[in-house]
């Protein structure tokens, strides 16, 4: 009798359920796509950060105070080098796939038509092949996404995939103007060991003193200074969590964590735990955080995380809002059909569960509607906003159920408050 | 008023009144949507102005250099900061480096003021102390470490410098005077006496350098001779930025304030896509509410069917119902929106003073926006179920079919 009345109900009140299961279905939507796109808007937010650069520098651990970028007279400044397969071992630590982009840099003071110039030997997109242990590692990084902000003035990026042989370079602008070279020319550069004709693919603008160097693939930069098989340098562009309290405290030294705050340390993607990992790896490096990049990251990544969760919030309240309403309202609109049932002998009991029953069972239907409409929103959003899919995290589908089954039921007190006082002979006589 | 505009607002009334917890739900479900229609709103318009203030904690935006091989002064980079609106400069810091000598070791030391160092380079971790003045100074952790320095400890500068008849050693406080075997020169050991007030960790090249105050530097090098350069921090977008920066290029005649295209490149990217985030979700958010509370009126309204064709089967005409109805939705629509653009500016400015600790910009002009986005949805949502309750025989609607 009671599927009856129940298969009944949605016969003849289609109508009415149907709007019911859809206001659900819109609530729930909004709630499957805030809450997946909240839960991976730091990724995303944290994707678009490393337009600013690396926020790692890796350098050899006794490097000498005095070197780079201001010149100081140096008496006996001795250059210390990392061997070039050392760069391997960035994709061998435990937060490998953290790591988005590394080059290693090799700079050395070069003489092009009399002028001393610095030359930078790196990686501009360069497919890197590394073994280990019959593991084969391998990744398309450089400085191609490290140099967000380079505008490319004349001529092109230097394509190494393309190109035959290293015998090419990009130049800064203003180097370009002091040389009065352009696009397609050759300029003959004179190092420590040898001079090499490079020809420029292209001009790039910056805006820093790079705008004074030469940018050659890392092999000729060897091969010109004469330190072969060698890098100065590696920039390294990490995705990495805020620090908090316990990277604060292994910062100043991992030794004093105790063993649970090591290991969740460890495990944790902090600038410092990947800096650590990178000096396990390479004992001969010392791995350093950029401040100025990875200290804002975290701000920002904070703030837009806050940001994103309240208006998460608000719109979660104003969709169970919406959805307890219509509840509450569309129960109110049946006091006559459920009066008649009382005056027939049902006892409040039964009435209550049976308009419960109704309204879950309409719920559910539009709350399974609703997740896969909230999936397609969240991934309007993010194709939209990053060109990229947001992930789906289960638990938002098992939060949303929790979500509208609580909300449902507490939409509907009011209305079973209600009928527990319906009088019938009132309600049918028509007074309200 | 005649008889029949009294009845009809009586009627209007007595509907909102007697009818209570109908409307009770009826008007929420206008509320929440005015609410998150101004709340989101007002923050989708502070978003950028908030947020390009938090990208300031990547440091400056701008550098001042010299134009010529000249220095600049400081008058010049007064001058020049004020072409920016004085909200907008977070602030400005001038440097000045000098090649000198500890321990018999070159250092480069770098000119500051203390006061405003941390507004242009807030990414600074100083253990120890910022230095509130003259003799003290703040060391880069690497130079530190290369000379086993911590906080707390004092060393000397040294400058030595060639006398002649002409130099003015009065300016100097402390210095010792001696003649080199050779050649009969004389020559001058100045000294500053400096204490390590903090150490500077920043991963870059800071961390090499002796920061010290600009008196105490001009002290040291004898001569007040202006900055290398001096680093603005503005919360100003990149076009605006160019805007301000080609004023000061054009103003003055010795100085070039440069973007640091790092840093303001990235911060368009960045920001334009964050922008586009919260628009797109305000987007999605409203329509998606906005069809909560028309599916909401449609109920309320649908339940008046009998009520519908009671007023038919007396003799009242289509047209005075339908404006009955839409008049009672235009009085929902106008309580509902003024309530909830109160409501959702009180939500925005909560959500601004949480996350960015600042008041949100008050935009009146969402007020009367919410209003009429929630008269328009209440008027279409009564609309719907009024035309199709009105175009029924009332005898059937009476029936209870």
């Amino acid at each position: 009798m009671f599927f009856r009345m129940i298969i009944g109900a949605f016969r003849r009140q289609w109508k009415k359920m149907l709007m019911i299961a859809l206001t659900v279905a819109l609530g729930a939507s909004i709630a499957t796509a805030m809450l997946n796109v909240m839960l991976d808007v730091g990724d995303k937010i944290n994707e678009e950060l490393k337009a600013y650069g690396s926020n790692i520098t890796v350098v050899p651990n006794s490097q000498a105070v005095m070197s780079d970028l201001y010149d100081v007279e140096e008496d006996e400044k001795k250059d210390e080098y990392l061997a070039e397969e050392t760069l391997g071992e960035f994709l061998t630590i435990f937060w490998a796939n953290n790591i988005t982009d590394f080059a290693p840099v090799l700079d050395t003071v070069v003489t092009v038509d009399g002028n001393e110039v610095q030359l930078i030997g790196t990686w501009f997109d360069h497919h890197f092949e590394f073994k280990k242990k019959g593991t084969v590692y391998q990744r398309d990084t450089g400085i191609i996404n490290l140099r967000s902000w380079w505008d490319i003035t004349d001529g092109e990026w230097l394509d190494e995939a393309k190109l035959s042989g290293d015998d090419y370079a990009m130049i800064g602008k203003k180097l370009s103007e002091t040389l009065g070279v352009k696009a397609g020319d050759k300029i003959k550069v004179k190092g420590a060991k040898g001079t090499e004709e490079l020809e420029i693919t292209g001009i790039f603008e910056s805006g820093d003193d790079e705008e004074n160097c030469i940018f050659t693939p890392l092999s000729a930069a060897q091969r010109i200074s004469g330190a072969e098989g060698k890098y100065k340098k590696a920039e390294v562009s990490a995705i990495t969590s805020p620090d908090d309290e316990l990277a604060v405290k292994a910062a100043r030294n991992p030794d004093l964590l105790s063993g649970d705050e090591y290991d969740l340390w460890y495990c944790t993607a902090y600038v410092s735990s990947i800096c650590f990992q990178i000096q396990e790896a390479i004992p001969d490096a010392s791995a350093r955080a950029v401040r100025q990049i990875a200290d804002s990251e975290g701000k920002i990544l904070e703030k837009t995380e806050l940001l994103m969760a309240l208006i998460t919030l608000m719109s979660l309240i104003g969709a169970t809002l919406g959805i307890s309403n219509l509840v509450t309202s569309s129960v109110m609109e049946r006091s006559a059909e459920l009066a008649l049932m009382k005056a027939v002998g049902a006892k409040n009991g039964q009435i209550t569960l049976l308009v419960l029953t109704e309204i879950i069972l309409t719920a559910v239907v539009g709350a399974a509607a609703g997740y896969f409409m909230g999936y397609g929103f969240a991934q309007v959003i993010g194709q939209s906003v990053f060109s990229s899919a947001i992930e789906m995290s289960g638990m938002v589908a098992f939060l949303v159920t929790v979500l509208i089954i609580a909300v449902t039921l507490v939409g509907s007190i009011p209305a079973v408050r209600m009928i527990l006082r319906l009088r019938p002979s009132e309600v049918l006589h028509g007074g309200h | 008023m005649n008889k029949k505009h009294r009845m009809f607002v009586r009627m209007v009334l007595a509907s909102l009144i007697r009818r209570r917890s109908r409307m009770i739900v009826a008007l929420l479900a206008v509320v929440v949507g005015a609410t998150i229609l101004s709340g989101l709103g007002l923050i989708y318009y502070d978003v950028p102005r908030q947020m390009s203030a938090q990208f300031r904690s990547y440091g400056a935006n701008v550098i001042f250099t010299p134009s010529g091989d000249s220095y600049i002064t400081d008058d010049e980079i007064k001058k020049a900061v004020s072409v920016f609106p004085s909200d907008k400069l977070e602030g400005y810091t001038p440097y000045r480096y000098e090649n000198s000598k500890l321990n018999n070791l070159p250092v480069t030391l770098a000119g500051t003021d203390f006061s405003s160092v941390l507004k242009t380079s807030p990414y600074w971790h100083i253990s120890g102390e910022l230095p509130d003045g003259n003799g003290k100074t703040l060391v880069g952790k690497k130079l530190a470490e290369k000379f086993g320095f911590s906080t707390g400890d004092s060393f000397s500068m040294l400058n030595s410098f060639q006398v002649t008849d002409d130099t003015d050693l009065s300016v100097i406080p402390d210095y010792e005077i001696y003649t080199d075997p050779q050649t009969g020169e004389k020559y001058c050991d100045h000294m500053l006496d400096l204490s390590l007030s903090g150490i500077l960790e920043t991963g870059g090249p800071e961390e090499e350098y002796i920061y010290v105050t600009l008196d105490d530097l001009s002290a040291l090098m004898r001569s007040d001779r202006g900055c290398d350069l001096a680093e603005v921090s503005v919360a100003a977008r990149e076009e605006e930025l160019k805007g301000y920066l080609d004023d000061i290029n054009n103003g003055s005649g010795n100085l070039t304030a440069k973007p640091v295209k790092r840093v303001t490149a990235s911060e368009s990217t960045v920001l334009s896509k964050l922008e586009s985030l919260v628009l797109i979700v305000t987007a999605v958010v409203l329509a998606l509410t906005m069809i909560c509370v028309a599916t909401t009126m449609m109920a309320v309204i649908a339940e008046r069917r009998r009520e519908i064709g009671l007023r038919k089967a007396l003799g009242a005409l289509d047209s005075s119902i339908i404006l009955e109805f839409l008049s009672e939705g235009l009085v929902l629509g106008a309580v509902g929106g003024i309530t909830g653009s109160l409501l959702g500016y009180l939500f925005a400015n909560t959500v601004s003073m949480n996350v960015f600790s600042s008041a949100i910009t008050f935009r009146p002009l969402l007020i009367p926006v919410a209003i009429i986005v929630s008269v328009a949805v209440t008027g279409l949502a009564c609309l719907i179920p009024i035309r199709s309750a009105v175009d029924v025989d009332p005898a059937l609607v009476l029936k209870g079919e």
